[in-house]
């Protein structure tokens, strides 16, 4: 029989076991959709996070006080007494910190940093945000934040502050604009640019806020943001940085009690943790389209049965049994081809939705919605091309045993 | 009539029951012509049936020759055996046996869509036999939706689309009334003497043996009476 007219029995086939081939296609549907959802997350996850790695300071690095946590689950500071710099003060990183860092050849821009809560005081109404004290002749080229309106913080600035976007639009009633003015602790700051972003952050000269945020003490750093000169050393630099320091603070490496943490490091184990999350979600789909297969390989058998007496007509008139496991499995693969082509359909819904649906959960659930749900072509033909493969191995054993059937058996089944 | 077309040597066919065997052919030898009308006559458990699979090339010997325009069936492999049968025979059953969800038209193009005959060529053909069955109006019918005696002439159809040498009827008028049973048994005479087919009918009803030339008569296996046609 020529492979046109076997397609068209196989079809035929499909549209007159309604019911049955729509729940096994189902099942089919929901494997795919769920592979292609969770695919083209991990995809425009992927997405997100190179496009921040793209322009978000790969060549930046944070230092800070204390005990990286990533040197394992033990206590962080408290530990520290016995080391080699023991003293009864508070570990900080000073000025004297910042002196070694700029004496370092792979150092090219510092930031010094504080952080705190203050007051924020707008017509009638209060608020509180994060005050940010940065040093306005560099944070401008090292920050990764992009102005809105506005400028920057420039060297010579004293009381003026940049605002996040969400203390601009959304935090007061009214909406700030450039050149106003509001209250930080009973200091009177014009806004000077707006960041394009949704933070609620003031920034502001790291002098001013020594007086604002009252609790820290002048010289001292909650962290310090270092652009390295070349990106690509900055494993070198790390390690150059923090041998430096050591030596300085007199620690060795097991008391050390600084950390340094870079961008680049923390999207890269943050992008890897994504993709073992996607492995993880994506074997789970697979499971479900396994249970698509073993379905299919179920209503093939079905079907042989239901169609022994046919099988026997078929024979007794000249089919081979060729022409018999063709039929059944073009069934099987076409039954797989609806299943992917509905499944694809579900799918890109599906991860278009999947923003919306994980927007409530926030953190890190919101980030993987946030990128919009792009299915590749080639994520496409992927599943469509295993679903058919699927729907042809689960109707292997049924299509192979239909075509076996002794004419005068099958004939006489009722 | 002349040659013979289908010469059974020795046919033994023997069914496992279990540790028992039981046969159902018993060494059963006959030769028919080309041309000819046989009507094999056999009450139930006679070895009719299991006759009539063997010459329709649907199952094999136990134990002798089978030889079909002169090959030796036992000895061909299952697709040769299928295109054979395909291209030689055309069945009528009892139940008519027509697949039930495709058309009339399309039922009877079925044995010439696995002899791959081009699509034009076999519809010209379709269409032709469905004028001698009279069903010309009736072709884009589903078998449920025509009568008893339609479907059977549907099945005559499909039988003849092939156009064989021999139709194999098993007990074609079984499920009809006589009224209709008279009329497919007319149409089977006139494709005997009309258009040359050699003809071999199932049956246990005596009255049918009339209609046919040669008589074969069956009892537990074995042949006891052979009455040659005499033209």
């Amino acid at each position: 029989m020529k492979f046109k007219k076997s397609f068209k029995h196989a079809a035929n086939m499909v549209l007159h076991a309604k019911l049955r081939s729509w729940l096994t296609i189902l099942g089919i549907v929901i494997g795919v959709a769920a592979v292609i959802a969770i695919v083209s997350l991990g995809d425009s996850l992927q997405a997100d996070i190179n496009s921040q790695l793209g322009n978000l300071g790969g060549d930046l690095l944070t230092l800070s006080a204390g005990r990286s946590r990533a040197f394992g689950f033990g206590p962080g500071r408290e530990d520290l007494g016995g080391g080699a710099s023991a003293t009864e003060d508070e570990i900080v990183i000073d000025k004297t910190d910042v002196q070694v860092l700029k004496g370092l050849s792979d150092v090219k821009l510092l930031d010094t940093q504080i952080r705190g809560s203050a007051d924020i005081y707008y017509v009638a109404e209060k608020g509180t945000v994060t005050v940010s004290g940065v040093d306005p002749a560099t944070w401008a080229q090292i920050t990764t934040s992009e102005i809105g309106d506005g400028r920057m913080l420039g060297p010579a600035d004293s009381n003026v502050i940049v605002v996040g976007g969400r203390i601009a639009d959304g935090f007061f009633d009214k909406q700030l604009g450039v050149n106003q003015l509001v209250t930080i602790e009973e200091r009177l700051f014009r806004i000077v640019g707006i960041l394009d972003d949704s933070s609620s952050t003031v920034y502001m000269p790291i002098n001013i806020a020594y007086e604002v945020l009252d609790d820290k003490e002048k010289g001292v750093y909650d962290s310090v943001v270092i652009k390295v000169k070349d990106e690509d050393e900055l494993d070198q630099a790390i390690e150059n940085i923090e041998n430096k320091l050591s030596l300085k603070r007199h620690v060795t490496q097991a008391t050390r009690d600084f950390s340094i943490s870079s961008n680049k490091q923390s999207n890269e184990a943050r992008a890897e943790m994504m993709s073992s999350m996607t492995t993880f979600l994506t074997a789970i789909a697979a499971v479900a389209l396994l249970v698509g297969a073993v379905g299919i390989a179920n209503t093939m058998f079905t079907s042989v049965l239901e169609k022994t007496k046919e099988i026997g007509i078929m024979k007794a008139i000249g089919a081979r049994n060729n022409d018999i496991l063709t039929i059944f499995l073009l069934n099987a693969a076409l039954i797989g081809f609806i299943g992917g082509l509905l499944g694809i359909v579900f799918g890109i819904l599906l991860s278009a939705f999947m923003p919306v649906l994980m927007g409530s959960t926030g953190g890190i659930m919101a980030r993987m919605g946030s990128g919009s749900g792009i299915i590749r072509l080639s994520t496409a033909f992927m599943a469509l091309g295993i679903s058919v493969l699927i729907g042809v191995i689960s109707g292997v054993i049924p299509a192979y045993q239909a075509s076996r059937l002794r004419p005068v058996d099958a004939l006489r089944y009722e | 009539m002349d040659k013979p077309i289908l010469k059974l040597h020795d046919v033994w066919k023997i069914y496992k029951m279990g540790e028992v065997d039981v046969p159902a052919l018993k060494g059963v030898s006959v030769e028919i012509e080309q041309g000819d009308f046989v009507v094999i006559i056999g009450a139930s458990g006679s070895g009719k049936s299991t006759m009539m699979n063997l010459i329709g090339c649907l199952d094999l010997p136990s134990k002798g020759t089978i030889h079909l325009k002169g090959q030796d069936i036992t000895h061909l492999s299952e697709s040769d055996l299928a295109t054979l049968r395909g291209e030689t025979i055309g069945f009528i059953f009892q139940q008519y046996n027509l697949i039930p969800s495709i058309t009339a038209f399309d039922n009877i193009m079925l044995p010439l869509e696995f002899l791959e005959m081009s699509e034009h060529k076999a519809k010209e053909r379709v269409k032709k036999i469905l004028e001698i069955v009279g069903l010309s109006d009736k072709s884009h019918h589903l078998p449920t939706q025509l009568s008893g005696g339609q479907q059977q002439r549907v099945s005559i159809a499909r039988s003849l689309a092939a156009d064989p040498e021999i139709i194999l009827a098993d007990e074609p008028t079984g499920a009809l009334d006589s009224v209709t049973g008279r009329q497919i048994l007319d149409m089977l005479q006139k494709l005997w003497k009309e258009e040359g087919k050699t003809i071999i009918m199932v049956t246990h009803d005596l009255n049918l043996a009339k209609y046919a030339c040669t008589r074969i008569e069956l009892k537990d296996g074995q042949i006891i009476r052979h009455s040659r046609c005499k033209k």
